[in-house]
């Protein structure tokens, strides 16, 4: 009964968000839309047994990208998209394919055959930080160090990308 | 079969790829049609956190850690890009207010 | 033993050729000196080996061609025949390429070694031609010959009318080429054999057609390439080349290549009597005609052209009635004298500050005692005059003819008289206008000087063997068996097919009293002007001899127009629209694509997304729909 209500709760609120996320006029109501999007999404996590995903989406997604965000918006000043001026039907052609696309996928869900799982149930331990870390550091090592290592390029690249260069003003 | 135990219940892992579907499709559309850079990227976040929620149900199913392993290594990404996407958004930003992305378009041909 | 030779005979010259043409352009001309003659010479030792050792072999080296039950092996025939061509091309060829080193010193290094490369690669092709054992490489012999004469002839290659030459030279060739190629496909058709022993003895002992028409289409290439009517007229254009090279290809190898092709072929021409008879025909014709011509030209080297396609003429004469072995010793005669007149003839040119029309020459007697003796030579064996070889040679070719007995070979052989007695006055002729009297009004040279060692020597080494080299084949009365040609060719060419009758004194004698008669006529004639020139009496004939007949003239109304008319229409109305058009119109398809295409790249985020997004829709309805049925 529980599981049901949160379930349903957090789902409507996580959709709501999303509704939010692409419908708002500015910029910055569609930053906080999806960090209400994260939080509903951290606990359908939670449901399904990922607490420590759930604690990064909490902590990393929604705690430090999402404030990157923030920060950007605030730095760029409030924008106002105005009527489009060009590609006027994009509307018009992106509902029937995203329609299908949809559709597609709606009909899917109804006919997924799931497979039995691999192994007994040991609930307990699923998704605890222990079995993660096992995975991280022993099957998933090599993909582990590489996202180290992405990252690392990754800011690097933001910082040489936002450096100032000697003949552009100093923006407030 | 798609059942899930869940502590106290049941729930059905279609309902979640469902929520899945709805959040990717509404993510898909945002790309498609706003107009504002940074809507944008959020949409494409969006899409990303749908994803996720498809991965963890199907881990959950199976039993099988990866999915969430794999989930992590996703959110790994989805920072970097964010990172790196917004760096850009600044530096085009410097030169001229962009509030329109059908501005953006030299590169035609 | 044998088959080391003969590829040694054609490795050195082909060497020297490769050799010259990578380095000779810059390495000392004293090399140059020494390689090019240097190899001919070598190649002329092995032969003379091979003609001691009496070598006769077909030797195959290797199969080339294996396909089904076709087998082409890459083989050389080295038998008497191959071996008396391989002396005079190498032998002679060298003396030539030797006096060539003299004659050509004026020339810069790099066009000096570009000569003797040329030189050399002809004296390699002509070995090809005689050495080769089938049809394959008779014919690719015989076609790098005429590459090598085109070289040779546009050797100057700067002067417009040196280049007309060597193209007239060369397309006419190919016209005997082309026979030559027919030749071999019709063989190859029906014998299915391409080597010299498969065919001869796959020959019918009588004839169908098909040998006729081999014999024939193989007459087509020995025509073209010995100048014979009607494909002559490039001969007295090749004049246009170096002395050296008339005297070598012109005079000497490669217009006799027709001669030897009829004698290799002796086999078919027994069978195809109507071609062999043809032989004969034209081969008398041209040497009448010749004669005509020459009487009235004024360059030096156009005498002696013309005098070539008679003396060619008197050959096929021969081997066309069947005397195979007179034929030869008249091809090899010839070669002494002939290359002996072109060079003694180049001596003065060189002397004379490049003139070339008789008349601006007289007196050389006096100034120029050692060349003029050594013409004096080259002329009286040209006339046939007794004891030089040119009247053994002569000789040897009428007597057998006339004791062939039957219609045909007379009249053939009253031709080959009067012809002969025109040769007298011609060459008589030339030899007073050039050599005697007094030096023209408008000499170019007040005191022309004689010829260096290097020039000399060749030209009195001919002329001693154009002195004694006739007492090897007498057909004689008064020293019977003294027939050396006609005994070492007869393995190859088989032995007369009547009874010679022995030197027929009467015929014999009128001939060369005659022909010595009209040699001092022409002096009478030319320097003591005791007679009108016929040019006053019979203006018309002297403008017919001049214009040869006007067979240039008709050759380029016939011939060259229609085909310049049909090349204009060919290309305005098949090569622009069509081939041009294709070939543009592909590119001008590939823009116009491009140009449609480059609309989809309209540099808007958004349209790209969308399409993007399209596209994973219908890839993901694929797979689910492949996975679901």
């Amino acid at each position: 009964m529980i599981p049901q209500l949160v379930f349903w709760f957090f789902a409507a609120m996580a959709v709501l968000g999303g509704l939010g996320v692409i419908l708002s006029r500015e910029p910055i109501k569609s930053v906080l839309s999806l960090v209400i999007v994260m939080l509903a999404l951290s606990v359908e996590f939670l449901l399904l047994s990922a607490q420590f995903v759930f604690a990064v989406q909490v902590i990393v997604y929604a705690g430090a990208v999402m404030v990157l965000f923030l920060f950007v918006v605030a730095l760029l000043g409030p924008i106002k998209e105005g009527p489009a001026r060009s590609l006027r039907f994009q509307w018009w052609l992106s509902i029937p394919v995203v329609a299908v696309f949809f559709g597609v996928i709606w009909a899917e869900l109804g006919g997924i055959r799931y497979h039995q799982p691999a192994q007994g149930d040991d609930l307990n331990a699923f998704g605890s930080v222990q079995q993660i870390a096992q995975g991280l550091f022993t099957t998933f090592l090599f993909p582990f160090e590489l996202t180290s290592v992405m990252l690392l390029v990754a800011a690097i690249g933001a910082i040489y990308l936002s450096r100032r260069t000697s003949d552009e003003e100093r923006e407030v | 079969m798609g059942s899930i135990d869940v502590a106290g219940g049941q729930l059905d892992a279609g309902a979640f790829l469902g929520l899945g579907a709805i959040l990717f499709t509404l993510g898909t559309i945002g790309v498609l049609v706003r107009r504002n850079p940074i809507v944008i990227l959020i949409s494409i976040e969006l899409m990303l956190n749908a994803v996720n929620l498809t991965l963890i149900t199907f881990s959950r199913q199976l039993q099988d850690t990866q999915g969430q392993l794999f989930a992590l290594m996703t959110m790994t990404v989805a920072a970097a890009e964010a990172v790196v996407g917004l760096a850009i958004l600044v530096d085009i930003f410097r030169v001229r207010d962009v509030d329109d992305i059908d501005d953006l378009s030299e590169l035609r041909g | 033993m044998v088959a080391t030779l003969a590829m040694l005979i054609l490795g050195l010259p082909a060497a020297g050729a490769a050799a010259l043409a990578l380095f000779g352009w810059r390495w000392p001309r004293p090399l140059t000196k020494l390689v090019g003659p240097g190899v001919v010479w070598l190649a002329f030792l092995c032969v003379v080996y091979l003609f001691f050792g009496n070598a006769n072999e077909d030797h195959t080296y290797w199969t080339w061609i294996r396909s089904g039950s076709f087998e082409l092996p890459a083989n050389l025939l080295v038998d008497h025949l191959s071996t008396f061509m391989g002396l005079v091309i190498t032998g002679v060829g060298g003396l030539i390429v030797t006096y060539a080193v003299g004659y050509m010193s004026h020339e810069s290094d790099a066009s000096y070694a570009r000569f003797f490369c040329y030189m050399d690669l002809f004296v390699f092709s002509m070995l090809v031609l005689v050495l080769a054992g089938n049809f394959v490489f008779l014919v690719i012999g015989w076609a790098m010959v005429g590459l090598s004469s085109y070289l040779l002839i546009g050797f100057y290659y700067w002067r417009p009318s040196a280049v007309l030459a060597a193209r007239k030279a060369f397309v006419m060739n190919v016209i005997g080429d082309i026979g030559m190629i027919l030749a071999a496909f019709a063989i190859f058709v029906s014998y299915h054999a391409m080597t010299y022993g498969g065919v001869f003895k796959a020959l019918p002992k009588s004839d169908g057609g098909t040998v006729e028409l081999i014999a024939f289409l193989l007459l087509v290439g020995a025509v073209a390439k010995s100048a014979q009517l009607p494909l002559h007229t490039w001969l007295p254009d090749a004049m246009e080349g170096p002395t050296p090279v008339s005297a070598l290809i012109h005079a000497a190898t490669m217009v006799t290549a027709g001669v030897y092709l009829v004698g290799r072929m002796h086999p078919i021409y027994d069978v195809a009597t109507y071609a062999h008879d043809a032989v004969a025909i034209i081969g008398t014709l041209t040497a009448l005609v010749a004669a005509t011509i020459a009487l009235v030209q004024t360059d030096i080297k156009r005498v002696l052209a013309y005098s070539t396609m008679s003396q060619i003429g008197y050959m096929f004469m021969a081997v066309g009635i069947g005397a195979y072995s007179a034929g030869f010793f008249h091809l090899l005669s010839h070669a002494f004298f002939k290359a002996l007149l072109f060079m003694a003839a180049g001596n003065v040119i060189h002397a004379m500050d490049d003139e070339q029309d008789m008349r601006r020459y007289g007196g050389l007697w006096n100034r120029m005692r050692w060349t003029s003796v050594c013409f004096l030579v080259g002329s009286l064996a040209l006339a046939g005059i007794i004891p030089f070889v040119g009247f053994w040679s002569k000789e040897a070719v009428l007597g057998d003819i006339f004791s062939r007995g039957d219609s045909l070979a007379l009249a053939v052989w009253a031709i080959g008289f009067l012809t002969a007695l025109l040769t007298g006055f011609y060459t008589g002729r030339m030899w007073w206008i050039a050599f005697w009297g007094k030096p023209a009004a408008d000499t170019p040279v007040e005191h022309p000087h004689e010829a260096p060692a290097v020039m000399l020597v060749p030209v009195a080494i001919l002329a001693v063997l154009s002195t004694v080299g006739g007492f090897i084949q007498i057909n004689a009365g008064f020293h019977p068996g003294w027939k050396l040609v006609e005994d070492y060719l007869n393995p190859a060419v088989g032995k007369l097919g009547w009874e010679p009758r022995d030197l027929e004194y009467l015929p014999t004698a009128a001939t060369v009293l005659l022909a010595a008669f009209t040699f001092f006529l022409a002096y009478r004639w030319y320097v003591s002007r005791e007679w009108k020139p016929w040019s006053e009496r019979l203006p018309w004939l002297q403008r017919l001899l001049e214009h040869k007949y006007y067979a240039d003239e008709i050759y380029d109304r016939v011939f060259v127009r229609s085909m310049d008319a049909i090349a204009v229409d060919a290309d305005r109305y098949v090569d622009q629209p069509l081939i041009d058009g294709t070939v543009m119109g592909v590119g001008a398809a590939a823009e116009a694509g491009a140009e449609g295409l480059s609309l989809t790249q309209t540099g808007y985020f958004r349209s790209y997304v969308l399409v993007f997004v399209a596209g994973a829709v219908v890839a993901a309805a694929v797979v689910l729909y492949r996975a679901v049925s």
